[in-house]
């Protein structure tokens, strides 16, 4: 399903030859091998739950009791749920808007840290470091130190004789301020684009400095390309992980999605349906239309990434 | 590899794969459906013999912060020290992690022996059978010194669910420091109004510098407006889970919040949610910017070490306003024992040595409410910290003017504390009038109680 | 594939195209790596120039006045950023050092009372003293990390390399693993492992990692393994290489960033993941460290702030350790690993 691009691929490959090489029949063999583990751990751990939830999504399960088949009544009701859809509006507002940020930030910073400056080691480590923190608790607080009333921007707004507000209990900013948090923690995609930084062959490089290219065309030409399969994993994992963004929504809210439910992701209210207000079913069908919203999100990524993304093999 | 075999491998392997996925889903369906409802009728485990469990081992989940966990390993060593052949396996986390993982171990089948409840899901839990009816343990647990209207408290759908551990009490906390730069008198709680509090509000603000202020928006928590409601002869629910007061009453009881609001006894929307969202540590009274603030009484000794003050306990306004006094004593939490435990008369026992032991009480004092048995109050009640004493004096004030408790809040009640927050943060943002939201929380309310 | 590779190298004069992978023969460290890999015999694996961290000399010459103010105002530029991005965290190393009642009295950055009590009280808070919970952190993580490494990196390579019979519905079934969210899938995950007997052991944990289950590290690991040259393993089938000598011989040496980066991130995030800790493990002697710092807060009572900030300083200084010796990994790249 979400591998659409990789599907038509594959198809153009097979309509090309008709019939197997020795090593791709071998590969069939090998692949069961390399796949073992995987296969076991879906068949086991994953499948199971992810097939339970399915089911669940047509019961109505108060997780006390044993679930009861309604059909696709919760299906339904989500037709009518304000409260799903103004979470469905902040959920896209964050991806769409903090996800590019976010990216744009890693790349930005890992180029500056690729090499070619002292301290390399410890201004990585810093900027990382924000990430380290997670979901901890803290965040809430630290978060309040900053955008709260008398937080670290109202401090530095009064020097300018600005009068700020509490940005993170202010309906309208509250959502802008976990924007904010999410690309703070550009740690993991900065990494990752480091990592692949790395992996760019050197000669690439060589080659078109004695071609005399200047930083901006080795960026654009070498740098870019070379990267994209990165961005494209990073850009794929940043939409599935942003849609189900929780734990900071949740620590920065108290739980709530507040205030007046402008941080009220869809992870959130899913928790809340599932856990407070004990309606697991209705919980599992919003993961299913989750679901299917990211798989279909993923897809076009995967459709759009043959124009962009550029493989070695 | 022939084609043939090629295209039947996957094929197989498919078919092996779908069998284990079914079988694992299965088996969690079985699960969910199997362990978690029916009290009694499938129990092989259940109150058979109660003579013949000899070795237990059972567990007692709560929740709490470190200070409480410590204190209660401390009585339950104690416990197994005076009932060797009972194992007490400890399961604690804080507030939000202890309902997740209590509705998920419930699911399972792994349900704690002995549980800590909520007033608010108490009667999700009980209405679902996964809870005990505690008189068939009356054997066990004495409840003879515990005062019938708090015994009450633990009961809903015909049986005794829960049964309190101690007793707080919803309260004005007052910084008289802060009165005294203002240049205000402290009131008289037994006879100021609302009136009274918005004006005294407003003029602490007024005559303090700026960042202190008069009071603490209060318009986050329900069992403020029951009290408000009860003052008008209505009350928050009925006995029967109907909701008991008028879209009037409700609409007035932020009408108040934005007059205070507007006339500066409280902060800015923003300010208010801010500080809401931070706790006691966090409050206006706990960081010495505001002079009055609504808090349980067993919050009191939180506040009053952040804030590094003496603080006053108050009687909320309108006391003697209107037809009859609004407060009331809350039970604090219950102990309630699940409905399948393994080894129930365990389970009893411990319930009855956490509420009737002098011994169990000179630890727990009063972290978990003011302790609901009377007598083991009065032998402990010397050893209580002054803060604790203060709390103490202040319920015994009250003992007297309390009509009655309320009722057990209805199935679906844990929800109410979200709705409350979100729709009073529509109110103090001007999204909604008052009259528009006392509507729509009577909406939303009757949604989520099934009313 | 093919199709797609066109549809970028066309445009844009693709340079693996450019340059053949043999032709690069590398000066300095990297001969090396080469006389090794010649020495290996079997495999005339091509010396890929892969970079080190040090440039080429040829930039060593252009350093100018005007590159030394450049490269000043870079350091200045990043040390004000990092302020910025540092400024929770010092804010909370300041407050797990200020007296407890301090804390929300007096929250400016710098400490006016020096108070180091937070770390001895937080340390023996709990039933355990704290580095039990360090410790099963620790056993968890390492778990986790051996696991996702294995395993994570033998799917990546069939999905990368083998072209095996329903690949991209396999792959498409394993991203899609990954985009439920986890509250509706703990619950049946609960009871599957209740019915393993797995509760409160540290199995539900890591077994997962061991079998896979972490979709997140498969598809980087593909990403990774689709960026090394293909001309590479094709040389070594070419010379009778099965997939596990390609696999163990080139993926793995040559996909060190992606396997660091794998390493790093599982242990960082294992040791932040609450919930699934939380929920699988209700003994408290098994909890493990984020589990453990949840209960110096209480929303209905007293929380600990204190200890919690002095405990969280602690427990952020082993991922820090890591991932201070992990980067160097991330940055040594292929040069230095050597292709044996």
């Amino acid at each position: 399903m979400s591998a659409l691009g990789e599907l038509a691929a594959l198809r153009k490959t097979k309509g090309a030859k008709d019939t197997l090489s020795p090593s791709e029949r071998g590969d069939n063999k090998a692949a069961i091998f390399f796949l073992a583990p995987w296969f076991i751990g879906l068949g086991l751990i994953t499948a199971g739950p992810l097939l339970a939830s399915l089911y669940l999504s047509f019961t109505d399960y108060s997780l006390l009791e044993a679930p009861s088949w309604i059909g696709i009544e919760n299906y339904v009701r989500m037709l009518d749920d304000p409260r799903l859809h103004n979470s469905l509006v902040v959920t896209f507002t964050y991806v769409f808007v903090s996800v590019p940020l976010q990216l744009a930030a890693a790349l930005g910073l890992a180029m500056v840290l690729d090499r070619g400056l002292r301290g390399l080691a410890i201004y990585r480590s810093v900027y990382y470091l924000p990430s380290l923190l997670g979901g901890s608790v803290a965040i809430a607080i630290l978060w309040r130190q900053i955008f709260g009333t008398n937080g670290l921007v109202n401090q530095v707004l009064g020097i300018f004789g600005i009068q700020g507000q509490g940005w993170v209990s202010h309906p309208d900013y509250a959502l802008g301020t976990l924007m904010i948090l999410n690309v703070w923690t550009f740690g993991a995609p900065m990494i990752i684009f480091l990592a692949g930084l790395r992996q760019i062959p050197e000669m690439y490089y060589e080659a078109s400095s004695i071609d005399g290219a200047g930083r901006v065309r080795k960026f654009v030409s070498i740098t870019l390309p070379l990267l994209t399969p990165i961005i494209f994993f990073n850009l794929v994992l940043q939409v599935i992980g942003a849609f189900q963004a929780f734990t900071q929504a949740f620590v920065v809210s108290g739980g709530g999605g507040g205030p007046a439910d402008s941080t009220l992701f869809y992870t959130l209210y899913l928790y809340q349906n599932g856990f407070r207000s004990f309606d697991m079913g209705y919980a599992s069908a919003m993961a299913w239309l989750l679901l299917v919203i990211i798989a279909a999100l993923t897809a076009a990524n995967f459709f759009f990434s043959k124009y962009w993304v550029f493989y070695n093999d | 590899m022939s084609h043939h075999t090629r295209t039947q491998t996957p094929g197989r392997r498919r078919g092996m794969r779908m069998a284990a996925l079914v079988a694992a889903a299965g088996l969690a369906l079985t699960a969910c459906s199997g362990d978690s409802g029916v009290p009694g009728a499938s129990n092989d485990d259940g109150d058979e013999a109660p003579a013949a469990e000899g070795e237990a081992t059972i567990r007692f989940a709560w929740w709490g912060s470190d200070t409480r966990h410590e204190v209660t390993q401390e009585i339950l060593d104690n416990f197994m020290e005076e009932h060797p052949d009972i194992t007490v396996v400890s399961d604690f986390t804080d507030w939000n992690g202890y309902w997740d993982k209590l509705a998920t171990t419930v699911a399972a089948g792994d349900t704690p022996d002995v549980i800590t409840q909520e007033e608010r899901y108490l009667r999700d839990y009980a209405s679902r059978n996964v809870l005990a009816d505690l008189n068939e343990f009356s054997g066990t647990i004495d409840l003879s010194s515990i005062d019938d209207s708090i015994i009450e408290a633990g009961q809903t759908d015909g049986g005794q669910y829960g049964i309190p551990t101690g007793v707080n009490a919803y309260a004005i906390l007052a910084d008289e420091q802060i009165f005294a730069d203002a240049g205000v008198e402290m009131p008289d709680d037994e006879t100021w109004t609302w009136e009274d509090y918005v004006e005294i509000a407003s003029e602490i603000s007024a005559n303090t510098e700026d960042g202190v202020f008069g009071a603490q928006d209060y318009g986050f928590n329900e069992p403020g407006f029951a009290i408000f409601a009860r003052q008008r002869g209505e009350n928050l629910y009925n006995e029967d889970g109907s909701l008991g007061f008028s879209a009037d009453t409700l609409a007035e009881w932020w009408e108040i919040s934005l007059q205070l609001r507007d006339q500066g006894g409280t902060p800015s929307a923003s300010e208010t949610i801010e500080v809401d969202a931070g706790g006691p540590e966090q409050s206006l009274v706990g960081t010495n910017s505001g002079a009055m603030a609504f808090f349980w009484t067993n919050q009191l000794e939180a506040v009053s070490n952040a804030a590094g003050r003496d603080i006053t306990l108050l009687r909320h306004p309108g006391e003697s306003q209107y037809e009859r006094t609004g407060m009331y004593f809350k039970p604090a939490m219950f102990y309630s024992m699940s409905a399948n435990s393994q080894y129930p008369e365990a389970a009893a026992t411990l319930i009855d040595y956490l509420l009737n032991s002098e011994e169990a009480a000179e630890l727990m004092l009063s972290d978990r409410g003011l302790p609901a048995n009377t007598e083991v109050r009065a032998a402990v009640q010397d050893q209580f910290s002054e803060i604790d004493q203060q709390a103490a004096d202040f319920l015994a004030d009250l003992e007297d003017e309390i009509v009655d408790g309320l009722p057990v809040p209805p199935v679906g009640a844990g929800e109410v504390a979200e709705i409350t927050r979100r729709i009073n943060a529509e109110v103090l943002f001007d999204r909604l009038s008052p009259q528009e939201a006392a509507e729509q929380f009577i909406n939303e309310v009757e949604t989520a109680t099934g009313q | 594939m093919t199709e797609r590779q066109d549809a970028v190298s066309t445009p844009r004069e693709n340079p693996a195209r450019d340059a053949s992978v043999t032709e690069a023969v590398p000066p300095g460290p990297q001969s090396q790596a080469g006389a090794a890999s010649g020495g290996a015999g079997t495999l005339p694996v091509p010396a890929v120039a892969f970079s080190t961290d040090e440039r080429p000399p040829l930039r060593k010459h252009r350093r100018t006045a005007g590159s030394r103010v450049r490269s000043l105002l870079k350091h200045a530029g990043l040390i004000g950023f990092g302020f910025v991005m540092l400024y929770p965290l010092l804010w909370m190393l300041s407050s797990s050092i200020k007296p407890n009642a301090l804390i929300f009295r007096d929250p400016s950055l710098l400490p006016t009372e020096l108070d180091l009590s937070n770390y001895t009280v937080g340390w023996n808070a709990l039933l355990h003293p704290f580095s039990h919970y360090l410790l099963n952190s620790f056993i968890i993580v390492l778990g986790s990390v051996l696991g996702n490494l294995m395993s994570c990196s033998l799917a990546a390579y069939a999905f990368a390399r083998l072209k095996f019979k329903g690949r991209p519905i396999w792959f498409a079934i394993m991203l899609m693993s990954i985009m439920l969210p986890i509250h509706v899938v703990i619950v049946p995950q609960y009871i599957l492992f209740s019915q393993l007997e797995w509760i409160n052991t540290f199995l539900p944990l890591i077994v997962p990692k061991l079998l896979a289950t972490d979709a997140f590290f498969i598809f980087l690991m593909v990403q990774f393994f689709r960026g090394i040259p293909k001309e590479l393993d094709e040389a070594a089938r070419i010379d009778g290489a099965g997939h596990a000598r390609i696999f163990f011989r080139i993926m793995l040496p040559l996909a060190t960033p992606a396997l660091a980066t794998t390493a790093i991130f599982t242990f960082i995030w294992t040791w932040n993941d609450f919930f699934s800790q939380l929920i699988f493990l209700t003994n408290p002697d098994m909890y493990t460290v984020p589990v453990a710092l949840r209960t110096f807060v209480d929303s209905t009572g007293e929380s600990s702030w204190g200890s919690l900030f002095a405990m969280s300083i602690v427990s952020l200084i082993p991922i820090f350790l890591v991932f201070l010796f992990g980067q160097k990994y991330l940055v040594k790249g292929i040069a230095t690993t050597g292709i044996k």
